[in-house]
């Protein structure tokens, strides 16, 4: 079965399948009605609702799906709406690395004694960038939750290897547990490229989908109904199929599980305005993180929280280019050629094994940090301003450039499917030609022959005497003279969303005054208050808002 | 019967560029207007240029009732300097209508053609006053035939030290790169030197710019003694294989052994090592004699995003 056919898995055309399944005691018709400023009463009048379940849950990602099937574990009918063709967000295209402690089972077979209080010790550290910034108030609940989420997902089908991986960020002991890879190839969005977050998300959606978790793709939310426009309760959702509205009740609650923000240049510059548009997103094309579940819930009232976790300048909020040459070069992600995703992606990238290999320039040409550095110091040069009056936030493009010697060293074939000539891949006989080739959408200004002459010239010359004078470039070891010349592709990426909305312990969505909006949740990137990377944080708070939004009485 | 007489208008439609590289092409667009707005679509257009050169073309109706436009390919003498071309719509009477005629000069100035230079294979360092080879290649813009042009190198003062003449096939793996080998003599004095390559790039058919690049290298005295560094990690005693040896410009690499061996003269350096994943501190070494020296480094593995994790 193809992805695409995963919509109608109950053998029906879907919108009949779907009213039979859940809107019994729903009003007939369709069409959404607009809300702005109705009453209670009102709102409900005006809303011709399609559909009804007790609980919504808004994707069908690392948080989405905990969620539903937690929610729906505890009585409740479920609909998970989903923007994309597929489930799983980005834990599709994940590692499958849990970094889930507590005590679990794999580390009791390892001897490893570890404990709710530890994990939560451990998390609330002032002298880690990981934890110090955080909420203690859900520290705490994710502690607590850690062994419960373990065994959650082992009951629910999920694998693990019988490994142990640490202590990472702010732990002190092993605590990160990798899943199965699945096992179908042709589910599996980056195939052989070991994303064993796919063996996650499958199996907890074979587990949704088997308990009644009521599963509509290519559905994209686009507002949350409360019943006033910042008061009241939430009553359900629209989301979009195709052109056509669809409006989905809520007897008990919303639950917003969209992911993070990395992808909506306006929203992430509200904690960083350097991000401008140059800086792609983590798992792009495959998912786009817009921040559509925080808009949402902005637009009803919902605060964010936590704000500093977003910029605390560790982790990885920003990462180093690893495949360069093509648009997308996250660190471990390969869209190979059979991909689904490849006809998007256009490349695989070429793989740096040695940072030696290359120099970095920005738009202008000019170096302007040692290559071999990924910590935020060197991002905070790639972001830096360099000159130019008509961009003053951004740094603009950072191409990697080398030589064939270059290219040989890392024995790269530097034709497609390996690069994008399309504007992320250049060659050129000369370096001064190099530069006149570069054209791409955020190369606001051509680059001058003359100033990459210059700057690779005086890069060689620190080659041959041994010593970067410039930037302190642990002993500069190759220099880059033999044509052809190569231009990379090498901007940074974001990955970590790490500020969100506004949560209790509950994961109910707290709004601006500090009021719980009553019947709306928030888990995974799209909540706040927790900077932890990774999958484990979106699993333990979408169980912790699928069980009690499920509790609420309707 | 009474003749009508319209005036007519002729306009870019968009500027013209103000510069373009000789004996290259550019499409205008022009837009020719009546006055009492009528069609001339399909009407003539001669255009004139810069030298006898005269050709014409057609009117199509781009807005009814307003203009009618003509999108016209110039082509630039191989000429440098200011360039104009004269087009004209020239008087038409049909149908008791007269048309006036207009005309539009166009001045565009065309500019030499790039060049570029690569030179590599350069060797560092190499002995003073003992001779040594490098390759120098010029590449032009136009990618035109640059097969037997010359290129002159000169030395720190500006006194030209060595001269060659581009081959006759351009690099392979390269489009266009005509390239040469040149012999030169490193000077007498130790330490980092300059050179500069120069190409004039004349009597070429088409116009060039001419070029220059630069390029280092250190001189030093010839090597009497052996260092023998050998590499190992730090933990396990085993010998590393690819290390890069660095003592200023002197370098070696090690084999499966761990070991690499590197001539030089007496002196005193700083020794590195690199590997990716391994650290190592660098520390002073003193050259009397051939000399072993043994450095660890150790393993700090930084995990490899794309490794496989299985049962």
């Amino acid at each position: 079965m193809s992805t695409q056919d995963r919509n109608n898995k109950n053998g029906a055309p879907p919108a009949l399948s779907r009213r039979s399944f859940l809107s019994k005691g729903a009003a007939a018709g369709v069409g959404a009605a607009a809300l702005t400023g109705a009453t209670a009463a009102n709102a409900q009048a005006q809303t011709r609702w399609d559909l009804t379940a007790d609980v919504v849950v808004i994707g069908a990602g690392v948080g989405g799906l905990p969620a539903a099937i937690t929610a729906r574990d505890n009585g409740a009918s479920v609909i998970i709406v989903e923007a994309n063709h597929d489930i799983g967000g980005r834990g599709m295209l994940s590692g499958g690395r849990l970094h889930l402690g507590g005590g679990n089972a794999i580390q009791q077979r390892h001897n490893l004694k570890d404990s709710a209080d530890q994990v939560y010790a451990d998390w609330v550290r002032f002298d880690s960038n990981s934890s110090r910034y955080s909420d203690r108030d859900l520290v705490r609940v994710f502690a607590d939750e850690n062994v419960p989420t373990y065994n959650f997902l082992v009951e629910n089908g999920v694998e693990f290897i019988d490994k142990m991986i640490g202590p990472e960020q702010a732990s002190t002991i092993p605590r990160t547990f990798v899943t199965v890879e699945w096992h179908v190839p042709s589910e599996i969005v980056a195939p052989r490229r070991n994303r064993n977050g796919s063996g996650l998300v499958r199996r907890l959606e074979a587990s949704a989908r088997k308990k009644g978790v009521q599963i509509l793709l290519r559905h994209k939310m686009t507002r949350i109904i409360r019943e006033q426009q910042n008061a009241g309760r939430v009553l359900g959702i629209t989301a979009m199929a195709g052109t056509n509205p669809v409006n989905i009740k809520a007897n008990k609650g919303v639950i917003i599980a969209t992911g993070g923000h990395t992808g909506n240049v306006n929203f992430r510059r509200m904690f960083d305005p350097r991000l401008t548009e140059e800086y792609q997103q983590a798992c792009e094309p495959w998912v786009h993180q817009g921040a559509d579940g925080e808009l949402a819930a902005m637009d009803i009232g919902g605060s964010l929280w936590a704000t500093a976790c977003q910029t605390r300048d560790g982790g990885a909020a920003i990462t180093k280019t690893r495949h360069i040459g093509c648009r997308w070069g996250y660190s471990s992600l390969v869209y190979e050629t059979d991909s689904p995703m490849f006809q998007l992606a256009r490349a695989t990238g070429l793989t740096v094994e040695d940072w030696q290999d290359v120099i970095f320039v920005n738009q202008v040409g000019k170096r302007f940090w040692n290559e071999v550095d990924g910590s935020y110091n060197f991002f905070a040069a790639c972001m830096a301003w360099h000159g130019d009056k008509s961009k003053l936030n951004g740094g603009g493009p950072i191409w990697a450039i080398f030589d064939a010697d270059g290219a040989a060293r890392e024995k790269w074939n530097t034709k497609p499917p390996n690069v994008d000539p399309d504007g992320f891949f250049f060659s050129a006989d000369t370096i001064s030609e190099l530069a006149g080739k570069i054209k791409n959408p955020h190369q606001k200004q051509p680059m001058s022959g003359a100033v990459l002459q210059e700057t690779v010239e005086r890069y060689n010359s620190f080659v041959v005497a041994g010593a970067d004078a410039d930037f302190k470039k642990p002993k500069p070891l190759h220099k880059i003279e033999k044509p052809p010349f190569y231009a990379a592709w090498t901007t940074p990426i974001l990955h970590d969303t790490l500020t969100g909305l506004r949560t209790n312990t509950n994961s109910e969505v707290v709004d601006t005054r500090g009021e719980v909006i009553q019947g709306l949740y928030a888990a995974g990137e799209c909540q706040g208050g927790f900077a932890q990377h990774g999958l484990a944080r979106c699993l333990a708070f979408g169980r912790v808002a699928g069980r009690h939004a499920a509790s609420r009485t309707t | 019967m009474t003749t009508e007489s319209h005036s007519t208008a002729i306009a870019l439609s968009e500027p013209a560029p103000a510069e373009i590289t000789a004996g290259s092409e550019v499409a205008v667009k022009v837009t020719v207007t009546c006055s009492a707005g009528c069609d001339l679509g399909g009407l003539p257009l001669t255009v004139q240029g810069p030298g006898d050169d005269k050709s014409e073309c057609t009117l199509a109706t781009s807005d009814p009732g307003n203009s009618e436009s003509a999108e016209i390919a110039l082509t630039a003498p191989r000429q440098v300097g200011p360039q104009t071309w004269h087009i004209t719509f020239e008087p038409h009477e049909a149908d008791g209508v007269r048309h006036d005629g207009c005309s539009l000069a166009v001045t565009i100035n065309t500019i030499p053609h790039g060049t570029s230079l690569a030179v590599w294979d350069i060797p560092s360092p190499v002995l003073k006053g003992q001779p040594f080879t490098i390759k120098v290649g010029a590449k032009s813009a136009a990618n035109s035939d640059l097969r037997g042009l010359g290129i002159a190198v000169h030395d720190a003062n500006g006194a030209v030290a060595a001269r060659g003449r581009l081959r006759d096939t351009p690099l392979p793996g390269t489009a266009a790169l005509y390239w040469d080998e040149v012999e030169l003599i490193a000077p007498a004095e130790e330490g980092l030197s300059r050179w500069s390559v120069r190409f004039a790039a004349d009597s070429l058919a088409l116009p060039h710019d001419g070029t220059a690049a630069e390029f280092s290298a250190m001189v030093s005295r010839p090597p009497e003694h052996r260092l023998t560094v050998k590499v190992i990690e730090q933990k396990s005693k085993e010998p590393i294989a690819d290390v890069q040896v660095r003592l200023g410009p002197f370098r070696g690499t090690t084999d499966p052994a761990g070991i690499a061996e590197v001539m030089m003269p007496k002196g005193t350096y700083d020794l590195h090592v690199w590997k990716s994943a391994y650290e190592a501190p660098g520390r002073p070494i003193e050259i009397e004699g051939d000399l072993s020296v043994e450095v660890e480094a150790l393993f700090v593995p930084e995990e490899d995003p794309d490794n496989a994790w299985t049962m």
